[in-house]
């Protein structure tokens, strides 16, 4: 479980805050998308979760036990570093100690990246680069997946492959998975709660009531 | 040339840095830190002034200030967020300025001038054994901490969220760069020695493979790069450092023309 309460950040530690007074609660086994526009701070939430940044005020935790995380493609990852898949994968197991030597083979098979193994991380698509950060996520058995905008950069059939996996970790596995999510209808498609965050605030709604919603905009635009 | 003894040790110690250099020098190309190598082989300009002046050995001298020196970095890496190239600025002017002064005070009773350009003549029986123990300190170092080094140098998020403490491991590698200028400052010279950190890998890299392919490639090239300048510069009667950055700058030339060369005829041969 995730919970925020009274959450509040400032990169400079004052006012304006990106997340003002924000309250959250996210059970075991649900897919929650968090959505909003850009600025918003849902990739700040999610830097919260993961405790890289820390609360200006109020407070969030997780009693999650093992977290599998998914950068954004263009996030943090050195594009230009020479590494093959299967580096990337085996030094991952090594820094979650995990001995099973099948495990690298086995997450590339999860996903379907067993024949680029041997390929270059820059030399991917962008749709493979995803699924690898999916495998190198996935390893050590997380109980809370996080992604960043998962679908940036990836072709559709790659997008439907992904959702497709992840909407399976949720339902057949249990897993509990928060995104950070721009492609609304795969939110809307996938997901079983959606986390709409606005104003620094934030609110659930059920991806039937966004749904509505989200078209009611657009009827209105039309 | 090898009846010599002055070569012999000259080797011994060329064979040290042909191997750590590199081995250090990936994770600062890969990082883009290649120039905290040239900011920090200045460091030891000033740490061998300190060594020399309370007569101790000027290696250990360069090793402990460098190693000051890379820990500074790291610290002022906080405060200087955004402007993250005036570290360099800050910690070269303390660096340089520490050297002239103790340079220009006329207390030193040996001249540094050997550590400058680089010497063959110049190793003693004391710079090797201090050359030999960081050496291997480095390398068994780095063989424990590779995996973590690996991440935080490619994904320093996905290492913290494994649990890495990439703080901590951060100081420990400018400690490692310290211990591989200090090694390398006798016969390479403070001048010339980000060029023997960094032009060995930026050859591994044109060759495109995976991390521990460029990092023996970059050993390979290293070794080329020095043990060919050692002994042409010996033949000359030049300085190595100087000489074996011509032949790293030489190398690198010839392994980016084979590349191409390479390339195209494969296109020709497809066509």
């Amino acid at each position: 479980m995730i919970k925020a309460e009274n959450l509040s950040f400032s990169y400079s530690g004052s006012s304006p805050f990106i997340l003002n007074g924000l309250e959250l609660e996210i059970k075991d086994g649900e897919y929650v998308s968090i959505v909003g526009d850009n600025g918003c701070g849902k990739s700040t939430l999610l830097k919260l979760i993961l405790k890289f940044i820390r609360p200006t005020r109020g407070s969030i935790v997780s009693d999650a036990k093992k977290i599998g995380y998914v950068p954004q493609k263009s996030d943090g990852a050195n594009s230009g570093f020479p590494i093959t898949v299967w580096e990337m994968l085996n030094s991952y197991s090594k820094l979650l100690k995990i001995k099973d030597k099948s495990v690298v083979s086995e997450s590339l098979r999860q996903v379907g990246l067993s024949e680029h193994s041997r390929s270059l991380m820059g030399n991917l698509s962008g749709g493979q680069a995803q699924k690898a950060l999916i495998a190198r996520a996935l390893m050590g058995s997380p109980d809370l997946l996080i992604l960043d905008e998962p679908s940036a950069g990836v072709d559709i059939d790659s997008q439907r492959e992904i959702y497709a996996f992840l909407k399976k970790l949720n339902q057949e596995c249990g897993m509990t998975i928060v995104s950070v999510e721009h492609n609304l209808d795969a939110a809307i498609s996938n997901s079983t709660a959606i986390f709409h965050l606005h104003g620094g605030h934030g609110h659930f709604c059920t991806p039937e009531k966004y749904s509505a919603e989200y078209l009611g905009k657009d009827d209105r635009h039309a | 040339m090898l009846s010599y003894g002055f070569m012999q040790n000259a080797f011994f110690v060329s064979l040290f840095i042909s191997i750590l250099c590199p081995c250090i020098g990936v994770f600062l190309v890969l990082r883009r830190y290649s120039m905290i190598g040239d900011t920090l082989a200045h460091s030891s300009l000033a740490g061998i002034t300190i060594g020399l002046l309370f007569n101790q050995s000027p290696v250990l001298g360069a090793f402990i200030f460098t190693s000051i020196c890379g820990a500074l970095i790291e610290f002022l890496r906080k405060y200087f967020k955004k402007y993250t190239d005036l570290i360099l600025t800050i910690v070269l002017a303390l660096s340089v300025g520490t050297a002239i002064t103790i340079i220009s005070s006329g207390k030193l009773h040996t001249s540094a001038d050997s550590f400058m350009f680089g010497s063959i003549l110049t190793v003693t029986k004391t710079d090797m054994i201090m050359v030999a123990v960081l050496s291997v300190i480095s390398v068994l170092t780095l063989v424990f901490l590779y995996h973590q080094m690996v991440y935080i140098a490619y994904d320093e998020e996905a290492a913290r969220v494994a649990g890495v403490k990439a703080g901590l491991i951060n100081y420990v590698f400018f400690v490692l760069v310290a211990s591989a200028i200090s090694v390398s400052i006798r016969i390479v010279g403070v001048l010339v020695l980000s060029s023997m950190i960094a032009l060995p890998v930026a050859t591994a890299l044109q060759l495109e493979k995976g991390f521990k392919t460029t990092l023996l490639f970059s050993i390979v090239f290293s070794m080329i790069d020095i043990m060919t300048g050692l002994v042409i510069s010996y033949y000359l009667n030049v300085a190595p450092g100087g000489f074996t950055a011509l032949v790293s700058v030489f190398v690198l030339i010839v392994v980016m023309a084979g590349k191409k060369i390479y390339y195209s005829t494969k296109a020709t041969s497809k066509a």
